[in-house]
């Protein structure tokens, strides 16, 4: 029993108590740094936990599969880092001044924090689903924050989407529950790879129905369509920490879809691959096209989100090990990237005055040699380009896919995908570096120059990641393992929890 | 650990470090800049030196790195033959570059970026050719166009340079994709994509059924890369870069990149017939086009970039044509290109540069002005139209002779000799064309300075080049022969077959069509200016530059449109598409045969039936009348208690309780907001959509009802039988609902919880001081009836929230209903004596009331790490206390009283933050 | 009975459906609670349907299964704690957009 595990549920969690006592704003900071950065240090020591095995940690000592059990393993180890080191920065970016246009900002932020850890760390599904609602929760009210009307109305059409999505998660999850009688992963790993064939059709139809809840939330097509303005309107921090939230779907299907429909699920295994595929390949293509298509730089980044998600999903519903691998691989490079490029995109438009993040020709701005090598660099990474992680992440789905019926469509798009991303950034790059006027904008508000702090840290991360291919690879090809052997992995999850206890 | 191992990552490394160098140094002088950036490919050179012997005694030292090994992508390097000759001229070129650019780019140009992005890209040029990894290549080609993009860009504020660096590269940079999907094939093919072990495997790669799709794909990227027709237009476009870049990228190095992948992967692909039309039919096609198309250009460099085109056209179509000695040849004039073209560029960029004008219509006479240049300029264009004693002459002297016996095309063969000669005319053509309209051909007209000679080290880069012109030309054997050898022998894969360098064969056909060529294109020259008038030449409307424009411009505004036109901004859209592919999904899951596995049901009892009846007319009311809304909302409210009841008649006490209070609760909620929005809203959706929706609803009950159905009428096992066992035991109450909640699945909670507090905290943070709405604020009713009444009910409800709350564990109840009872009697209270006085009469704080509930059941959780036991781990007793008899007393309770307070704070907090909102709300009600 | 209560389920959705599918935000909202009565009732069946046999141990020699109690429990206030954002939503739009389309701009269809 490793009490580090739940950790990342409840820092964010005590810190977001601490940071709602009237404290004033420089307290709060602080505390929300500290432990942010403190989120950052132990989520890197819970990499190396999980590489040594997967860990289980049986809430109020209830053996799984009756008590909520969290599972630690390379995958959940990974999105919990990926979180961290991204609210980290969106956090530095906030403290620019956006966290004092509304109320709240730092324990909101931290419930969010709490809400995404718990979801990629909890082994339960219906826990998944309250910590799907904490993450939304949080996610609608920092939406909210810094006011403004165009917030209200992308707000009203998030929470809509989203509430009714929840009620489909709900269904599912009564499907689930009146076919197999429980509601651990893990344990359903192994009930479904023994379903009796008249529970069949339910236990098919659950899996399918949180397909779609997860696919709206990863903003796959069909259902992509609130992302753009939800994302256009948050402000920077947020949206930063948004594309982190719209990568839980994505994890969500790999867990779920991974573990208890897998390989080994008899007759359900791969049940949704077959839907999943070509709503990723069209994810993939029309994100490239929203993304030529975009008018600002920050509906551009949306588009290129929803474009990852696409990828990552393809190499998903592979329903290989290869897949899974590349999955991963391409997802921790398009997060850091694109959250990323949010961040930059929020320094542009401060100093372009009144153009703001537009992509038109405008005034030229003060700082646009460091603006632009970051554009530059965050480009590359973003359009998956060489030499950064997103070329090596898009080989290596081809390469997994190349044993694919597939094959043709996967290449085709997928290519096609990353022409587009770079034919929109190299348009959004020309104009704002290239075709302007010399003078500078007229005003521009000095509290923004520290902004591309936080995008050039992230910036760097992205280069260090391709720098560390080998590792990072070899790390996700653990949990790519242990998706290959769904019920093993079930059955050793169950065990563990049960050692624990003793 | 050899000298290699260490050089060659050194090399490839060098000028992405190096960057730096002209970065730093630049502010200061020019001279300074320069040298700092010329330094880096004079090391290389250095470092190259000692592995030459080696490499010329046939040797290949090689060195390799793991990088990503799952994915197959060493760092590894390989200097070979061919190798070799690029990694000389690349740096060699690179240093005269830099010594004219220093000269050439004017003091107030940012010189230091310039010479930045040089050297990136002399990098990504000796990653490319040093690269024994396929994957690793890839990656280099892409830099290249990544670089060659921000060097044509150089003068942003240009309209020409950005769309000629846009168009770039769109082109390369697609090239660069489909190259590496070619890589991918070829890799899987081989299962390797290490070079050097690809190269072994010629045969069975040219057997695979994956070998065409692999060859389309490389070759895409070679013929973008080499400007190749019909992808040639992003290469005059580019003339719009400075002349250095030109110079560099354009004639030596970037387009050069093209064909040494084809030659690079020539052992492994050619050979086939397949290669021989492709690669030798699109480099005949540019070579004739590029040639034809350079006479009418009036720009010089528009020129020398068709030229250009033909020449990699030539050298295109040598490496296709599948004969040894055509390899040969076409690594010699890949040797030969590089130091003519690069020369007249130079040139060209001084008589831009002295002039003003690049024109051939203006300028003319400049013999008189700047004689030196002109000599240059005069031998190295001699050199293009291959005049002999010069390289050129030799080079397309063996192009000729290899024209002439060419297998695959059989009857027809004589096309070959014909086109090449062709092409030869006009390249003379447009080589006198340059000669002619520059240096003699009348005066300069309306130039804005006065020419003349430019510095002396301007020009100290053409001489040199001009002088090896003129070596090669009379001394091959003894100058060229060696490394010609060793780089044929790797384009060959086997030494390089036995070839004469000598100026002289004797009168015989490749003579013949050179003596042709010379006499024809003079001719042609004379005529189009005495019969054409040349000058009056206008290009057509159709330039693949226009093209290019045009499609480009095509696919942002169709982009455009159909993101505009799938995300139209419609939430009923949205949701209409989110429920079809759930029905879609669920229907299709349940298609399949379900065995009706009936177990007896239950009865229907009359109450059972009259709830049921009650239900749909108040459902049909309120989707019917939902337009006037508080008719809706009354309905609305009807249905939530029937629900309820279903909870209790269906032995479910706690959601019965439950449902309730909430049920109070969000009624009141909705009639506070009521007051906000308008009381009715017109009829505005078209019918085509309300009945749309009606399908969609209609479709979504079959299919709950469904789900419910066979929910219902399946035998069912779970593992609650755990609960009912350890509820009393280990969890210590009797009410197993109530110890799941807290004990059992305590993480939901907390989390649920948390829901509330976080949903209360941002409905203060949106419509908290400050925020409140511009309109629509009616005053609610208020009664003094109501008021006394819950001047009663408030103790009443406090109390039975308590007893609610003790019973909780062991009976229906607990922390959840008790707080909602508390929160919902103080819900009425506010509505009945509007804000002000209830705010005066309960001055809780409840926003510490929230933070507080929700410490409490975190700190109870985190209590049990004190005793090493995981979150949330609980204890518990009954101790027996005199009167009050045994209560329960359990780390569980402390839990619950957190949730307890966490609802009651979230409700009051919700509602206060409404309240405020109503103006009437300010004003104090004072008691009768 | 399964039959009266599959179709109460099948009912509510119906009319949750239409009305979530409306242009203004109350009725959206109304169709949002009759949303989850529907899925609060659907998981509650998923655990089977007994008469009197609350899980209260001691009082019965059988009970109801009591997990689906729980878990509906926690989601109706789950489902509370959402509407009562959404409609402080809805009622800053109006407030900040002047209209209680769903769309934030009048007429928009």
């Amino acid at each position: 029993m490793n009490h580090w595990v739940i950790a990342p549920v409840a820092l964010p969690f005590a810190t977001a108590l601490l940071t709602m006592l009237p404290l004033g704003l420089r307290a709060q900071r602080a505390l929300a740094i500290a432990s942010t950065l403190l989120l950052a240090l132990i989520s890197l020591r819970l990499v190396g936990l999980a590489g040594q095995g997967a860990e289980v940690y049986a809430l109020g000592a209830w053996p799984p599969p009756f008590g909520i059990a969290l599972v630690l393993d390379p995958l959940s180890a990974m999105m919990v880092t990926l979180t961290a080191f991204c609210g980290l920065a969106a956090l530095m970016h906030a403290l620019s001044g956006w966290d004092e246009r509304g109320r709240d900002f730092h324990p909101l932020f931290q419930f969010q924090l709490a809400g995404l850890n718990g979801a990629f760390l909890t082994g339960d599904l219906f826990n998944l689903f309250v910590f799907f609602e904490l993450m939304l929760i949080a996610s609608y009210c920092l939406l909210q924050h810094g006011a403004g009307g165009a917030r209200r109305a992308a707000g009203i059409h998030y929470v809509v989407l989203n509430l009714v999505g929840s009620t489909l998660f709900l269904v599912g999850v009564a499907l689930i529950y009146g076919a197999t009688g429980t509601l651990n992963l893990a344990d359903l790993a192994m009930k479904v790879s023994s379903i009796a064939p008249h529970q069949e059709p339910a236990v098919r139809a659950a899996a399918l129905l949180l397909m779609v809840v997860f696919a709206l939330k990863a903003a796959l097509l069909p259902l992509y369509f609130w992302l753009p303005a939800t994302y256009g309107a948050a402000a920077a921090p947020v949206a930063a920490i948004f594309v982190v939230l719209s990568k839980v779907g994505v994890y969500a299907i790999l867990r779920v879809h991974g573990l208890v429909f897998g390989p080994d699920a008899g007759p359900l295994a791969h049940a949704v691959d077959a839907w999943l595929m070509p709503a990723a390949l069209a994810t993939v293509a029309f994100g490239g096209i929203g993304a030529l298509g975009a008018s600002t730089l920050r509906e551009l980044c949306g588009y290129l989100a929803i474009g990852s998600s696409g990828l990552v999903l393809v190499s998903a519903a592979l329903g290989t090990e290869a897949g899974f691998l590349a999955a991963q691989f391409y997802l921790v490079h398009s997060v850091i990237s694109v959250a990323a490029l949010f961040l930059l995109a929020d320094a542009i438009a401060a100093s372009r005055g009144a153009d703001g993040d537009r992509i038109c020709r405008s005034t030229a701005m003060d700082n646009s040699m460091l603006y632009g090598i970051l554009f530059f660099v965050l480009a590359i990474a973003t359009a998956g380009l060489p030499p950064l992680a997103g070329f090596m992440g898009k080989a290596m789905v081809l390469v997994a896919a190349l044993r694919d019926p597939a094959f043709g469509w996967i290449l085709f798009i997928a290519l096609t995908g990353s022409l587009l991303n770079l034919l929109a950034l190299a348009r959004a790059g020309i104009q704002f570096f290239w075709h302007c006027a010399h003078e500078p904008a007229p005003e521009i508000r000095e509290s923004w120059r520290r902004n591309v702090s936080a995008a050039a840290f992230l910036a760097a991360v992205t280069v260090a990641l391709a720098a560390a291919a080998g590792p990072i690879a070899a790390y996700a090809s653990k949990s790519a393992a242990q998706h290959a052997s769904a019920y093993a992995y079930g059955a050793e999850l169950l065990k563990k929890g049960a050692e624990v206890l003793r | 650990m050899t000298f290699a191992d260490i050089a060659l990552p050194v090399i490839v490394a060098l000028p992405f470090i190096g960057a730096v160098l002209p970065a730093l140094a630049a502010r200061a002088s020019a001279n300074r800049i320069a040298w700092a950036a010329a330094a880096v490919p004079l090391a290389i050179l250095a470092l190259l030196a000692p592995m030459l012997p080696e490499v010329f005694a046939g040797g290949a030292p090689r060195i390799s790195l793991e990088w990503l090994p799952a994915l197959g992508l060493n760092f590894s390097l390989r200097l070979d033959g061919l190798a070799m000759l690029f990694a000389l001229l690349i740096p060699a070129i690179g240093i005269l570059i830099i010594l004219y650019a220093r000269y050439y780019l004017s003091s107030d140009e940012p010189m230091g970026r310039f010479f930045v992005a040089l050297l990136l890209f002399m990098g990504a040029m000796m990653g490319i050719v040093l690269s024994d990894n396929l994957l690793l290549l890839v990656i280099f080609w892409e830099l290249t166009s990544l670089t060659s993009f921000l060097l044509i860009g150089y003068w942003s504020d240009r309209t020409d340079s950005r769309e000629g660096a846009r168009m770039a590269l769109a082109v390369t940079g697609t090239g660069g994709l489909a190259l590496l999907g070619g890589a991918v094939l070829l890799g899987h093919i081989a299962g390797t994509y290490e070079i050097s072990e690809i190269l072994a495997m010629g045969d069975l790669i040219r057997a695979s059924d994956l070998y065409m799709p692999a060859l389309l794909l490389i070759l895409a990227g070679a013929f973008t890369k080499s400007a190749q027709f019909p992808f040639h237009f992003w290469l005059p476009a580019a003339m719009a870069a400075p002349t250095p870049v030109s110079a560099y990228l354009h004639s030596a190095t970037m387009v050069k990149a093209g064909l040494f992948l084809v030659a690079r992967l020539h052992p492994a692909l050619a050979g086939t017939d397949a290669w021989f039309f492709l690669v030798g039919g699109f480099g005949l096609v540019t070579l004739v086009f590029g040639a034809y198309a350079a006479m009418f250009k009036h720009d010089l460099k528009g020129l020398l970039a068709y030229s250009t085109i033909s020449h990699l056209g030539l050298i295109m179509l040598l490496l296709g044509m599948n004969t040894e000695l055509a390899a040969v040849a076409a690594v010699f004039h890949i040797i030969n290109h590089a130091t003519f073209k690069a020369s007249l560029f130079m040139a060209a960029g001084i008589i831009d540069h002295e002039t003003g004008s690049r024109d051939m219509r203006r300028l003319g006479g400049l013999w008189r002005y700047m004689p030196h240049t002109a000599v240059l300029a005069i031998i190295a264009a001699a050199s293009m139209a291959g005049v002999p004693l010069l390289n050129g002459f030799l080079s397309k002297e063996m192009f000729f002779a290899e024209a002439l016996h060419v297998k695959e095309l059989g009857a027809v063969g004589w096309i070959l000799p014909l086109a090449a000669t062709a092409a030869g005319v006009f390249s003379v053509a447009y080589s006198v064309r340059f000669i002619h309209d520059v240096f003699f051909n009348g005066e300069p007209k309306a130039l804005q300075k006065t020419p003349h000679e430019p510095p002396r080290w301007m020009k100290i880069p053409v001489e040199i080049l001009v002088a090896i012109c003129l070596l090669v030309g009379v001394l091959p054997q003894l100058i060229v022969r060696p490394i010609l050898d060793v780089a044929s022998g790797a384009v060959l894969g086997v030494p390089a077959p036995d070839y004469s360098l000598a100026i002289w064969h004797g009168f015989n056909l490749p003579l013949l069509m050179s003596v042709v060529a010379l006499a024809g294109g003079v001719a042609v020259y004379m005529s189009l200016q005495k019969l054409y008038r040349l000058h009056a030449h206008e290009t057509g409307p159709w330039t693949g530059h226009r093209i290019f424009h045009g499609l480009h411009t095509g696919l942002l505004r169709s982009c455009a449109a159909a993101s505009a036109w799938l995300a139209n901004g419609s939430l009923q859209r949205y949701v209409a598409v989110l429920v079809g592919v759930s029905l879609l999904v669920g229907f299709v899951a349940f298609a399949q045969q379900i065995d009706p596995q009936q177990q007896t049901l239950l009865p229907v009892t009359a109450p059972a039936a009259a709830g049921w009846l009650v239900l749909v007319i108040a459902t049909f009311v309120a989707v019917r009348r939902h337009r006037s809304r508080f008719t809706a909302l009354i309905a609305t409210g009807a249905v939530g208690l029937v629900v309820s009841a279903i909870f209790a008649y269906f032995s479910a006490p706690d959601l019965a309780l439950t449902q309730l209070v909430v049920e109070t609760a969000s009624v009141i909620l909705l009639v506070l907001v009521l007051r906000f929005l308008p009381q009715m809203s017109s009829l505005e959706t078209l019918l085509r959509q309300r009945v749309r929706d009606i399908g969609l609803a209609a479709l979504s009950g079959v299919g709950a009802g469904g789900i419910a159905w066979w929910l219902l009428t399946r035998p069912h096992h779970s593992i609650s039988e755990y609960f009912l066992a350890n509820s009393a035991t280990l969890g210590g109450g009797t009410n197993v609902v109530n110890v799941i909640l807290v004990d059992f699945r305590g993480f939901d909670t907390l989390g649920e919880v948390t829901v509330l507090a976080v949903a209360a905290l941002g409905v203060m943070a949106m419509l908290g001081a400050g925020s409140a709405p511009r309109e629509g604020t009616t005053p609610a009713s208020r009664s003094v009836m109501l008021a006394k009444s819950a001047q009663i009910l408030l103790p009443a409800a406090l109390l039975t929230a308590l007893y609610i709350f003790l019973r909780g564990h062991n009976l229906p109840g607990g922390g959840f209903i008790a707080g909602l009872v508390a929160g919902a009697s103080g819900v009425l209270l506010y509505v009945a004596n509007g804000i002000a006085w209830s705010e005066a009469r309960l001055r809780f704080a409840y926003r510490s009331l929230l933070t507080g509930g929700l410490g409490i059941a975190f700190l109870t959780g985190a209590g049990s790490w004190l005793f090493g036991a995981p979150f949330l781990t609980s204890w518990h007793s009954h101790p027996h206390i005199p009167l009050l008899g045994e209560i329960p007393l359990a780390t569980a309770v402390a839990f619950d009283v957190g949730i307890f307070l966490t609802v009651v704070g979230t409700i009051m907090l919700v509602l206060s933050t409404l309240g405020r909102l109503s103006p009437e709300g300010d004003e104090p009600w004072k008691p009768s | 009975m399964e039959a009266l209560v599959a179709s109460v389920i099948g009912i509510l959705f119906a009319a949750g459906v239409y009305l979530v599918l409306r242009a203004r935000t109350f009725p959206v909202a109304l169709g949002l609670t009759f949303l989850s009565y529907g899925v609060n009732l659907m998981l509650f069946v998923a655990g089977g349907m007994v008469f009197d046999r609350p899980p209260i141990i001691g009082t019965r020699e059988a009970y109801s299964d009591p997990l689906p109690q729980a878990l509906v429990l926690t989601a109706i206030v789950i489902g509370f704690g959402m509407i009562a954002f959404f409609l402080a939503l809805a009622v800053g739009a109006k407030g900040d957009l002047g209209t209680d389309h769903v769309d934030g701009r009048e007429g928009s269809r």
